[in-house]
């Protein structure tokens, strides 16, 4: 490892080589098969083989290597440019106070690699919380932080994050991630969008396929892009920030909360600090996980900071409190990193983030971080509602009245109509990923939850949980005349 | 006449090989030198920016006069230093001041609603970041630079060209902690 970055020698990496060759030989097969089928279907001719004649296979050869060359240098080239648009990143305002923070930041870090490669930073206008790096062959090079991470890290937080971007850029594997990216990651949202035209129109189908093919490649190239890059940029940021404590937080923080799939969008997640995505394979180790990922598991990754810092985990989980945590003193709720590798990955059904293991009146419950909402095996919900002491806020108050009015209201409509089918959004089973059944808790208190049959969990979204248990405390009942009230409708 | 030969050819080895590692040399102290001027680029960015600070926060701190006035007397410090070693205890000294100021602003919620303070103080955080990172180079690049004139057919070659050990940008103690600003632990 080079004692400073001004040794750091801009590497040709033999990796973008391999990144030419794969595209070659894609659209090697892909004209290969195509000119094949029409050498079958359109000219009859039954047992003709494209490369038997030296003729034919250097016109494809030629074509073929224009082609990849030109897909290629238009990625490469363009790569900063396509990421930016597609995460609609924007410069920093500089009438902004937190933004100026970042862009002194990034001041800061090239005062820290000694001036070497100008960096400029954006703004992702998300909640989500990532960030992300992307350079090119013109040599451009783009930190783009999300507004979510912004605001929810302290300046030393963002530091650590800025400098683990800036090491991924300055040692050079960003350009191979970066064109990657471009060359393939970027497909797989415009699958997303052509799936969605080509119902209506068919000939949108060849793209879409085309535009499948490469984001699967996509998939494909994650597999040499090797997990020990983002340790050796963690280890870059302590080098140039010499605050590996601080780069901890952030990954904790990062991982406790949303890290945001639909706004950073798919086929992208090698360029951000964390992946934005929730997979089994991210999370655990093992030569398939590491094939099949691209980034490690962040509790390994914050277990060697953490080593760097001579600080115990327990440390990152008392000073990170959730924003509503109700945790028994003394059991801790165990966050991502600190529960056992094995348990499979719950995932929030409302918001796609990961939930993650808490205690709520020494019962083990699913909460997502971002949206609050809280999965709970059938079994233990009395148990829960029994023992929790809640405190009825006027808010939670209000909201009880309002949402039972509400839903009386419409279980009298209901009723009236003969369960007529009503055109609801319906969430999956986080565990099995079956429809789930919206229904009232129990017609005496009329919340509204989300049930799976086949598992026997119940998803409670934000307050329903509290406002359950403010209805059961209180004895709240529906103040509307029923049978007045179905005549307005 | 081979012996000829193979001397001269020795010879000529031996001159390439010293005039790479003179430019080595050469290269590292540029270096060096580039770092330093970095950091004095910092410190002086810090030295302008601390008048306006102190102006701004003196109308709210009338019972600070005290801190203040450690912090302007440091800053004059700072400019009668002449040695290296001197230098750095001076600006570690006008270090120690300002964290003192900041945690002493920390007390006061007016200077919190105050825009154009912030944007100051956020500015003079960032320049201690900046002076802690440039120094931070510069003394990995002296190790460098140091090891190198050390290392065997380099020292040869150093003491040829009197290539003098660069001084370590330190006053002893260290001063890259920050203060620590006391973040709520949720947004």
């Amino acid at each position: 490892m080079p004692i400073t970055f001004i040794d750091v020698e801009r590497q040709k990496s033999l990796r973008i080589v391999l990144l030419l060759f794969l595209l070659v030989a894609f659209y090697f097969i892909f004209a290969f098969i195509v000119a094949q089928a029409v050498v079958l279907f359109m000219f009859r001719a039954d047992s003709f083989f494209v490369f038997g004649s030296l003729k034919y296979a250097a016109i494809i050869a030629v074509f073929v290597l224009t082609l990849a060359v030109v897909h290629f240098s238009i990625s490469g080239y363009t790569a900063v440019q396509r990421v930016i648009e597609q995460v609609r990143a924007g410069d920093p305002d500089p009438e902004d106070g937190i933004h100026r923070q970042l862009v002194n930041i990034i001041e800061e870090i090239h005062v820290a690699s000694g001036n070497v490669r100008k960096i400029r930073c954006m703004v992702i206008p998300t909640l989500s919380m990532n960030a992300l790096a992307v350079t090119d062959l013109r040599g451009e090079a783009v930190i783009a932080i999300t507004e979510g991470l912004l605001s929810r890290l302290s300046r030393d937080q963002l530091e650590a994050v800025v400098a683990h971007e800036a090491y991924h850029i300055l040692s050079g594997d960003c350009l191979e991630t970066s064109i990657a990216a471009s060359l393939f990651g970027i497909y797989a949202s415009a699958v997303e969008g052509l799936k969605g035209v080509s119902e209506e129109d068919f000939r949108a189908v060849p793209f879409l396929f085309l535009f499948w093919v490469l984001s699967t490649l996509g998939s494909l190239v994650t597999m040499f892009i090797s997990r020990e890059r983002e340790y050796r940029a963690d280890a870059g940021a302590v080098r140039m920030t010499r605050n590996p404590l601080a780069l901890a937080e952030a990954l904790h923080r990062i991982s406790a909360r949303w890290s945001g799939t639909g706004f950073i969008s798919d086929g992208l997640e090698m360029l951000c600090i964390s992946s934005p995505t929730i997979d089994a394979h991210d999370e655990s180790e093992g030569w398939l996980d590491d094939l099949l990922s691209t980034h490690p598991p962040v509790r390994k990754r914050i277990a060697v900071l953490l080593g760097m810092a001579h600080v115990s985990a327990s440390v990152l989980d008392s000073q990170d409190r959730s924003r509503t945590a109700v945790q028994m003193p003394g059991s801790p709720a165990s966050s991502v990193y600190g529960g056992s590798a094995q348990e499979p990955v719950v995932v929030c059904p409302s918001c796609r983030g990961q939930l993650t293991r808490e205690s709520s009146e020494s019962t083990v419950v699913f909460r997502c971080r971002s949206c609050m909402g809280l999965l709970v095996d059938n079994d233990k919900i009395p148990r829960i509602l029994a023992r929790k002491q809640v405190t009825c806020t006027d808010r939670l108050l209000a909201l009880v009245r309002a949402v039972t009015a509400d839903n009386q209201r419409s279980l009298a409509i209901r009723q009236k109509r003969l369960k007529e089918k009503k055109n609801e959004e319906t969430i999956l089973c986080p565990k099995c990923n079956r429809v789930m059944f919206r229904t009232f808790y129990s017609y005496a208190y009329l919340i509204e939850i989300d049930r799976c049959s086949v598992c026997h969990v119940t998803w409670f979204d934000t307050d329903e949980l509290e406002m359950l248990q403010c209805l059961i405390e209180n004895k709240i009942a529906g103040t509307i005349g029923i049978a007045s009230d179905v005549q307005d409708v | 006449m081979i012996v000829v030969w193979i001397s001269a050819g020795l010879v000529f080895l031996l001159s390439v090989l010293g005039i790479c590692i003179y430019n080595r040399l050469v290269t590292l102290r540029n270096d060096v030198r580039n770092a330093w001027s970095q950091i004095d680029v910092q410190l002086k960015r810090r030295y302008d920016l601390i008048p306006n600070l102190v102006a701004a926060v003196r109308g709210y701190m009338a019972h600070e006069k005290q801190v203040l006035e450690n912090v302007v007397a440091a800053r004059a410090l700072t400019l009668s230093a002449t040695k290296v070693k001197e230098r750095a205890a001076a600006e570690d000294g006008l270090s120690l001041e300002l964290k003192g100021l900041f945690a002493v602003m920390e007390a006061y919620p007016d200077l919190k609603a105050n825009q154009n303070i912030m944007l100051l103080q956020e500015e003079l955080v960032s320049t201690e970041n900046r002076i802690a990172f440039a120094r931070q180079l510069y003394n990995d690049l002296v190790a460098n630079y140091r090891t190198r004139l050390e290392v065997f057919p380099d020292i040869v070659i150093a003491s040829v060209f009197s290539f003098r050990a660069a001084e370590y940008f330190a006053a002893g103690s260290d001063d890259t902690q920050l203060p620590k600003a006391v973040l709520s632990s949720s947004a």
